[in-house]
Parts: C-alpha cells; structure tokens; sequence
C-alpha cells in the first residue's frame, strides 16, 4: 500500500507551548486509521495539519509523496475535514451539500449528485433538499455535513468525533456511510472517537495519542493520578474499591500519568499465586475487540472504576472462555508502567 | 389634552385627503433616504466587512474613529457638510447646498459610520467555525471572503435597517444642508419641526404618525434579521 501521507518530526505550537510532536507517521492510501487519547492530547491538531487548514511550526509533511509547502485551496480540496459539530451554512440543504461542488466550478449534474448523496445518508432529498439550515436535528445537520464533504469524492475525509454528539440512528448511519465511502470510492479516512468499539471496528489502525505524542500505533492504557508515592520505593493509586496499582517510582513529581501497554497485561481466571508481577487487580471484563489486521483480541476490563485493555490471541480468549461480564485477574509487573 | 386628540383627528383628515404639502414631505424624505441608504451600503459593507475580516495596520485606530461616528450628533455633520459644499467651501462650484444631493451627502456621511461599524461586528463576531467548515469544503480566498459575508446576511441587514432609521429620523442635515424648502427639500422631521413652530399640530402628528410607521417597519425588519442571524 502508498502511503498518502508521510509525516517526518512534525510539531506544533501555540504561544510557545508546544502541543504536538510526531517523530514519524505514515497514513497508507485508501485505509482507515482511528485516531484515541483523551481531551487535550493533540488529535485537533494533527487532523487540522491533516486537513491543511494549518501549518506545522516544525517539521515535513508529505502528501502523495510530495513535500507540502504551500497551502492553497488546490491542496485543502484534496482533504476534508468534517468536524465533530458541523456547522451548516445559513442556506438549504441543497445548497449545503452543492457548495463544494460550486466552489470548484462542477456544476455538471450537480442535483443528481447532491440527491445521491443526501441518499447515501439516509436523508429522502424531496423532503430533506428544500429545508433550511434551522429546520433541522443535531443527527441531520450532522449528516447533511457529511454529505457535504462526500459528494466531493475527496482523496481524504477526515472526521473529529462525527458521532459524539448525535443520536444513535444518526451516529449508526454516519459510520456506515463513512466505511461505504472507503468501499466505493477508495477514500482514504482518518478518524478520532471516543467511541472504542466503532474505532476498532471500522479502522485499519488505531493511534493513541497522549500529551501531544503518539504513544503507540495501538491503544494504551492511560492511568492518570492521583499517584503516591509509597514507602517501599514504589508509587502507587488507589482505585475506587480500594485496590492498589503499584509501579516503579515516578522519576520526579511533574509525571502524573502512567502508560501502560496492553500487551504487557496477562488476564487470568484465577488468583496466580506466587508471581513476580506487583499487580494482581480483579475487575469484569466489559468490552471485547477485534483487531482488524493482527486478529488479536482488545479485552476492556473494569476494575474500581479504572479501564485497562489487554491484547490477547484469538486461542487464549477461547481458552480463557471469557465473556462480557466474566470476571478476571489482571496481571502485570510494576515496571511495566512508564511515565509522562 | 384636548388639543392633541383633535391635533391626531385633524392628521388623520389630512392623510386619508392626500394633502398635497405634507405628502410631498413624504415622498422628498423617501426619495433622498433610499438614495443615501444606497449609497452607504454600497460604500459601508465592503468597507465593514474588511475591518472586520481582515488585520492591517491601523485597523483599531479606524474602527475606533468609526465607532465614535456613529453617535456624532446630526447638527454637526450638518455644519461639516454644509462648511463643505457652501459657496465658499471648496465643494461650492457644485451647487450642492439647499439641494436634496447636498442632503444625501449629509445623510450618507451620518449612515456610514453605523453601516461600517455594525458590518465590521457582525463580522467579527461570526464563528470561526463558519470559515473553517468553508475552508474544509474547499473555498479559495475569494470565495471564503464572499461565502462569509454572505453567511452574515442577516446582521448586515440589520446594521442596514439601523443606519436606515438614523437616515430617515434626523432633522440636523435635513434643515441645514436642505434649507426646508417647500415642495423641494422639505423632508418630514423638518416639516414636523416648522408645524410645530407654527402651532399646525394637526400636521405635525400627521407626519409623525407616518415617520413612526416607517421605523415601526423598519424596526420589524431589524428584529427579524437579528432572529435570523442568531440562529
């Protein structure tokens, strides 16, 4: 697979701080790549760069093979960005949808291909293509905006949060619309969600990022504070049913969060006993994904209140028999938790 | 009391009889008040469009001055217009004192200042979301300028309508550059002025009444366009 876009030591700042930094990231052409981490951790701004409505302070990035230099609406055409509350234009539905058309001058059966598309998302045009931007839901408006963008065929869609803030019919037809786009037209997509299950269930890929950096080209558990620091030379917090996460000690008192990776977490039926591991925590498992590419399994457990994800094979979890709901010990060495 | 229920009867007989003096006022206010609202539109969008959209040297300074304009009281652009376009300003050789022109440029120069001032904040205040969602749809410089003015429609209407009802309600440029002068540049506000000097209360009201119909209509607008804009 080409890869559409290539990014080499990009950073970003505003003010001076710096809120992004990406040593390298490659986007394969016509895949889907999710994009997880929490408030605050630079996704925003790596899909702005993404969609070329900004520069990076530092860094290249490259789109089709070629260095991006100047930004310019030839190039933004290419990307589009569909943000997570779109605004509409104060204009009709059809004059929504037909906008990007007409900017770039494809006025050539411009009503088939609006109808078409408001179709594609599951909007009747007669009664749909008429109303005003104020005669609509929050999961219309929503929808219109993705309309909008899709009727362009663009190289690039790229969607922040798309699904956060509608209802659930809406958020169930704007992801089957988003992977239709993948599957006809060969639109690469670039999405963030908070929504783990249809990242994973939709994406080739998944990004975590945190604190401005990607993390790891997978999802990571992210334990936030507060952390303490405990006699015995580890640090330790608390968690809501009072059991105790233990991990080597922070290097110093500004790193508050600890990572974790799923691949170092083990899941068992049972206490294990006599081990090396620190950290014998019993939750439930609430969630279970599967990796597109890998065929390894995310289990999502539940333990007071604090989520941890494990990466296990597809033959442990039939052998471990483990359901949604099933409770679990999991399992992993205090030194296993690196700290940002 | 009584004088001024017989003062609104009185000005209902002279509306509904079409007196001719006082609908001449009316037309003479309509005529140069929809030429000199034009005008300032016009001239005052793209101006208060490009203080609002974009950032040059100066820009605060202007907007400052224009802001302060917008409450200059009408007597005093009546005495630098009329300092202008007197005999023996430099604008005299025109011809343009005691003519509804000479009124218009008078007008034009009270209606610029609110037209620019509350174009560049209706622009100013527009989401950043509405140029970033034309921008993702892939607008060129041009087009996102156009779009995003088009998108402020309605408050530019509005700051229309308000730059309107201070055209069509000031007396100061009407009397001083007009002169009020019968069937010529008599406008209502000056002729509400004379009448009542008179003690013609009869004709005052008359006037008045279709003075404030022109602003409760006016106003009708601006409030529509302001529901809109906030939507």
């Amino acid at each position: 697979m080409t890869n559409i876009y290539e990014l080499m030591d990009v950073t970003q700042s505003y003010g001076g701080r710096t809120v992004l930094e990406v040593p390298e990231m490659k986007i394969g052409k016509g895949s889907i790549v999710g994009i997880t981490g929490p408030n605050g951790s630079g996704k925003s701004t790596l899909l702005r760069i993404l969609a070329f409505l900004e520069r990076p302070v530092g860094g290249r990035v490259y789109f089709k093979g070629e260095p991006v230099i100047d930004i310019d609406e030839t190039l933004r055409r290419e990307a589009t960005l569909l943000l997570q509350e779109s605004k509409l234009l104060k204009r009709t539905v059809f004059e929504n949808v037909a906008y990007g058309l007409k900017a770039r001058g494809m006025k050539e059966g411009i009503s088939r291909k609006v109808n078409q598309t408001l179709e594609m998302v599951g909007l009747d045009p007669v009664d749909f293509a008429g109303r005003l931007w104020f005669q609509l839901s929050g999961g219309e408006s929503q929808r219109v905006a993705l309309a909008s963008r899709l009727v362009l065929r663009p190289e690039v869609l790229i969607l922040d949060e798309p699904t956060a803030s509608i209802d659930a019919g809406s958020g169930r037809i704007i992801a089957r619309a988003i992977v239709d786009a993948r599957e006809r037209l060969g639109t690469t997509i670039v999405l963030v969600s908070h929504d783990i299950d249809w990242a994973y269930a939709a994406s080739d890929e998944v990004i975590s990022m945190f604190s401005g950096r990607i993390r790891s080209r997978t999802i990571e558990n992210i334990i936030p504070g507060p952390w303490k620091d405990c006699p015995d030379g580890t640090s330790c917090r608390y968690l809501e049913n009072g059991q105790v996460i233990t991990a080597v000690r922070r290097p110093e008192e500004g790193y508050s969060t600890g990572l974790l990776d799923p691949d170092d977490i083990i899941l068992s039926l049972n206490d294990p006993g006599n081990t090396s591991a620190r950290n014998t925590i019993r939750g439930t498992v609430v969630r279970m994904n599967l990796e597109n590419e890998e065929g390894n399994v995310l289990v999502t457990v539940n333990a007071g209140g604090t989520v941890f994800t494990s990466r296990v094979t597809t033959g442990s979890l039939s052998k471990l028999g483990i359901v949604p709901g099933s409770p679990v010990i999991i399992v992993f060495k205090a030194n296993s938790i690196r700290w940002v | 009391m009584g004088y001024l229920a017989e003062g609104f009867r009185k000005a209902f007989i002279i509306l509904f009889s079409g007196q001719e003096e006082t609908f001449s006022a009316i037309f003479t206010t309509l005529k140069v008040s929809t030429f000199s609202i034009i005008v300032t539109l016009a001239v005052g969008i793209p101006l208060g469009f490009m203080l609002g959209y974009y950032t040059f040297p100066g820009k605060h300074a202007f907007r400052a001055v224009s802001d302060t304009l917008m409450a200059i009281p009408t007597v005093v652009v009546g005495l630098l217009v009329y300092a202008f376009i007197s005999r023996s300003g430099p604008f005299g050789s025109f011809g343009l004192l005691f003519t509804l022109r000479g009124v218009a440029i008078g007008q034009f120069v009270l209606g610029l200042p609110v037209v620019v001032s509350l174009t560049a904040s209706a622009t100013e205040q527009m989401e950043d979301s509405v140029k970033m969602t034309l921008m993702t749809l892939g607008a060129s410089p041009g087009q996102l300028a156009a779009s995003s003015l088009w998108e402020g429609r309605y408050a530019v209407i509005a700051a229309a309508m308000t730059a309107y009802s201070r055209i069509i309600s000031e007396v100061g440029v009407s009397m001083m550059i007009g002169g009020n002068i019968k069937w010529r540049t008599r406008t209502i506000t000056t002729a509400i002025a004379l009448e009542t000097g008179k003690g013609q209360f009869a004709e005052g009201i008359a006037l008045g009444i279709v003075l404030l119909a022109i602003a409760f209509a006016v106003n009708g607008f601006v409030s529509v366009a302001r529901r809109r804009a906030s939507i």
